[in-house]
């Protein structure tokens, strides 16, 4: 077994506070990092600040490692793994854990996916023996193959067909990436998920849920070294596995802009979706780009919120986000129109704005707003048990290092004026994005203030 | 606000049970569920500690004004962050009958303007101090709410804005002329999600005129909104002796109270207004409303009926039955809908206790092509509860993991600090929360048998469907008078 103690925890309370300068309390989480000798990472965090334990493990497989033809198996295979192992049976992993009072999801995205439980701290070896039990030795059968294919098309029709602007998403993927690891949404299409076999399911448990393949981060009251005696006992005997084919996601700025209409029949009011392509995440000029996106969209008083919402009353909501992938992500604009409005004027505007960031520098109260945001949603974000379970796991996937949870906001504090105006002319230039516009396709809808006939 | 989920959580993820977030016996124990489960499969092999983990919930501190506003504290010192929520006792049981809304309007308008800002500074001032605001009410809800978080060293500062948004909102009429134009557009959006439309219909299906009929903003009540309406609302309501004051954070009373006098120590009081609580007048019989929606390739099926208000002694009860019947993934429909017939991605049960009575409903989004035997499901379901006495196991798994969760609650201090909103809301006694694990643990499967029987009268059950009625309508028609209505609630005479 090899260890690699990044910081072994001394302290009771390892989720420590301490005073700094500027009255600015940094916020420590301390943990222990230790590597199996079948391959599985192992993070620990003791916190006794409440008498709960969450058990996160995070799997290195999302949508970007499907192949043609079978878009959406990550996620659907992530559903089989609550369909029975060797001893747990059908669904009895949930049933379990809600039992306890305990709370528990699975989650898939294109970079990987993690099955997480918070339960009464008593209950520690029984989530270590569900994780384990699954890991070593799933067991599906067809009949509940199609039970759950149904459900995830259930789950697509929910998220997608029967929602407005559900279709609209996937064309913008669709339309930005030119691999096929980011080019196609993770829930995938109904085709697909029809395609899905039970020798898929066989072969991709094989290659991806190994423990060489996973990371498995626990947080909360217990004893770091009973714990890592327990899960040496229930996952240490699981067995390694050849490393996972690499994937492809390099990919090239757009050389021209793409643009595609999407007529929806469930939409009312037009919707403009702009996304640039930009860089991976954990990178200088990712922080960059997220201040950048705070500065034009974030809260009330954002450029574009004052410009498109108050001050031309031409939408209804301004939003955006940037993602974070290891590969290429992307900074996304979404704004839906008032009726009546047109989608030219306030992709005029938006541009506008855009250009302005790139010819001028943001102001120092814009910084300043920027960094204050992301240090207290941060410190928010890691205060739960769960959270840190679940970002660490995701740290250690991305990008081989939980100490990331320590370093993240100096990152974003290290941010510059100039930073924010080089990124902007940088990545937001006209060539480098896809353009969605969604228009209501009209329905025979009963004319108003009659009784209509359909 | 900078999109932090999507430095938590990639933002597309995808879940196995709900994306919006979310035993008891070791080898030689009694075993679970028995045929009364569906879609699961027991091996019982799985190590379950057998004790339910006990916990001590912490005390809030309390101090009062002399204007009387109280103050409550939770103090909580593991992260250097506080949040605060000035809850106004007056809700939307206070809008004029002529005016639906007003308490909502007025919360929300809140921040376009006071004395001493205009709704710019205050955005851009919150934003730089990374604050976050939010001020809701509902129609038939008892209390206003406005709640503010931020970090402790900005406290005074927060605390500043905070009061002068609570204290001195102008409601400037050129900001309440933007908030209607943009709230009427968002009127199209909002009649475009079939959940919100499901649950329109089933409000008013339940409630009729009642304030709890409302669920989206009547538009002319929006365009009759005035300034003046505004402020009178926010004059008579929001005051210290109509109000108190929760916090939590990492913040003592001794340093917290000095600072509480400062902002709110001169607000005045004046009498405290009178609201009337209507009482609830259940349906007298099955009815059956489906709303149209072109291209829906889902129907929303939402079943329900009138349940109790929050002191009612069936509570207890009510709130194991519930947990049994959909209270979530372990909830016989969900079990039964999804993971037994693969008809949908969840179906739940819930419900909801007031003054007046709550509603208590099950519902779940089907393919249009099994709205059939989903609606056959529900009322299989619903029956079950009332004709047969849940089994001990069953039983005894709901009621733990309904005191399981005080565990996790412990590490939500905004969750035991709602739960000592509402002990005083509705002047629950001091050890509510203290005695609840033993008020849980005492209900008995009869218990449960009497409150399904007593509630779920399937005779007088509200049923909604949004979907495609060209396809649906027929099977919906077998269970009721049926009543077919467009996105905007009017009647559709015929279907070709």
């Amino acid at each position: 077994m090899r260890i690699r103690t990044l910081r072994l925890v001394a302290t009771i309370l390892s989720f420590a506070v301490t005073a700094a300068a500027q009255g600015s309390k940094p916020v420590r989480v301390a943990l222990t990092d230790v590597r199996l000798d079948n391959g599985l990472r192992v993070i620990l965090v003791e916190d006794h600040s409440a008498p709960v334990v969450s058990l996160c493990v995070t799997y290195n497989v999302g949508s970007r490692n499907e192949r043609p033809g079978r878009t959406g198996f990550a996620h659907l295979f992530e559903h089989m793994m609550f369909q029975g192992s060797e001893n747990v049976g059908k669904g009895e992993h949930f049933l379990l854990i809600f039992n306890t009072g305990g709370t528990m999801n699975g989650t898939t995205n294109e970079e990987r996916t993690n099955y997480f439980q918070t339960v009464p701290a008593n209950q520690l070896d029984l989530v270590l023996f569900l994780e384990a039990d699954r890991m070593r030795s799933l067991d599906v059968s067809q009949q509940n193959l199609d039970n759950q294919r149904q459900v995830v098309q259930e789950e697509r029709r929910l998220g997608v067909d029967n929602q407005p602007y559900g279709r609209s998403r996937e064309k913008m993927q669709e339309l930005l990436y030119d691999s096929f690891a980011y080019k196609h949404s993770v829930i995938g299409s109904m085709e697909d998920l029809n395609a899905a076999t039970l020798d898929d399911v066989r072969e991709f448990f094989r290659t991806y849920y190994a423990p060489n393949n996973a990371v498995l981060t626990l947080v909360g009251a217990f004893k770091t070294e009973e714990a890592l005696a327990k899960i040496r006992k229930y996952f240490g005997g699981i067995p390694r596995q050849p490393d996972p084919p690499p994937v492809e996601v390099t990919e090239s700025e757009l050389t021209a802009e793409r643009r595609a209409t999407v007529e929806d029949p469930l939409a009312r009011l037009p919707r403009l979706d702009i996304a640039y392509k930009t860089v991976p995440g954990n990178t200088p000029d990712f922080y960059a780009l997220q201040v950048l996106a705070n500065v034009l969209h974030g809260g009330q008083s954002s450029r574009l919120y004052q410009k498109l919402v108050r001050e031309k009353e031409l939408v209804t909501s301004v939003s955006g986000f940037v993602d974070e992938k290891r590969g290429p992500g992307g900074f996304y604009i979404t704004a839906t129109l008032r009726p009546g409005k047109s989608v030219e004027d306030v992709e005029a505007i938006i541009a506008e704005e855009i250009e302005r960031v790139q010819r001028e520098p943001i102001a120092d109260w814009e910084l300043t707003k920027a960094k204050k945001t992301a240090r207290r949603a941060f410190i928010a974000a890691i205060a739960g048990s769960l959270s840190r379970a679940i970002l660490l796991g995701q740290y250690a996937v991305y990008y081989n290092d939980p100490q990331l949870i320590n370093t993240r906001l100096d990152r974003i504090m290290a941010v510059t004026k100039e930073d924010v105006q080089r990124v902007a002319q940088r990545y937001l230039r006209p060539k480098n994005r896809a353009v969605v516009v969604t228009i209501p396709k009209a329905m025979a809808l009963p004319t108003s203030g009659q009784e209509g006939k359909l | 606000m900078m999109r932090t989920r999507t430095q938590i959580l990639s933002l597309w993820a995808i879940c196995v049970l709900f994306c919006s977030w979310g035993r008891a016996q070791g080898p030689g124990g009694p075993q679970l569920p028995g045929p009364s489960v569906k879609g699961v499969v027991i091996k019982g092999k799985a190590p379950i500690a057998r004790d339910i983990l006990r916990v001590r919930l912490p005390r809030p501190r309390e101090a009062k004004l002399r204007n009387g506003l109280e103050v409550i504290l939770l103090e909580d010192h593991r992260t250097p962050t506080f949040s605060m929520h000035m809850v106004v006792l007056s809700g939307g049981l206070a809008d004029p009958p002529d005016q639906r809304g007003l308490a909502q309007f007025t919360a929300t308008l809140l921040r376009e303007g006071t004395k001493r800002r205009t709704s710019r500074q205050i955005a851009e001032q919150l934003d730089t101090l990374g604050a976050t605001l939010s001020a809701t009410s509902d129609f038939s809800s008892l209390t206003s709410v406005v709640s503010i978080s931020g970090l402790v060293e900005d406290l005074d500062d927060v605390l500043d804005l905070f009061a002068d948004i609570i204290r001195n909102p102008t409601f400037p009429p050129e900001e309440v002329e933007r908030y209607k134009t943009r709230m009427l557009a968002q009127l199209q959006l909002q009649r475009t999600i079939p959940q919100l439309l499901a649950q329109e219909r089933l409000n008013r299906a339940l409630y009729g005129e009642h304030p709890a009929g409302w669920t989206i903003p009547p538009a002319d009540s929006l365009r009759r909104l005035t300034s003046e309406a505004l402020a009178r609302f926010h004059a008579t309501h929001y005051r210290p002796n109509n109000a108190f004051l929760a916090v939590v954070g990492d913040v003592t009373l001794t340093e917290l109270l000095p600072k509480i006098e400062r902002f709110f120590g001169d607000w005045e009081p004046a009498e405290p207004p009178r609201v009337t609580i209507p009482s609830a007048v259940p349906p007298s019989e099955r009815r059956v409303y489906l709303v149209h929606r072109p291209g829906s390739v889902q129907t929303v099926v939402q079943l329900g009926v009138l349940g109790i208000t929050r002191t009612d002694p069936d509570y207890f009860a009510l709130l194991v039955a519930n947990r049994i019947l959909g209270g979530g993934p372990t909830g016989r429909l969900f079990l039964n809908l999804r993971e037994d017939k693969g008809y949908t991605y969840g179906a739940y049960s819930t419900f909801t206790s007031s003054k007046f009575r709550g509603a208590w409903s099950a519902g779940a989004e089907v393919r249009t092509e099994v709205t059939e035997g989903a609606m056959r499901e529900f009322f299989f379901e619903l029956q079950r509860l009332r004709e047969e006495l849940v089994p001990t196991e069953e039983l005894e798994n709901a009621k733990r993991a309904l005191v399981g969760r005080f565990a996790l609650s412990l590490e939500n201090p905004q969750e035991l600090l709602q739960n000592i909103i509402t002990q005083r809301i509705y002047n629950l006694p001091a050890d509510y929360w203290d005695t609840y694990p033993q008020k849980v643990s005492a209900v008995t499967a009869r218990d449960v048998q009497r409150v399904a029987q007593k509630y779920l009268d399937l005779t007088r059950v509200q049923i909604v469907a949004v979907g495609d009625a060209q396809r649906i309508r027929d099977i919906l028609a077998q269970y009721g008078p049926l009543e077919i209505l467009d996105a905007e609630g009017r009647p559709i005479s015929a279907l070709n």
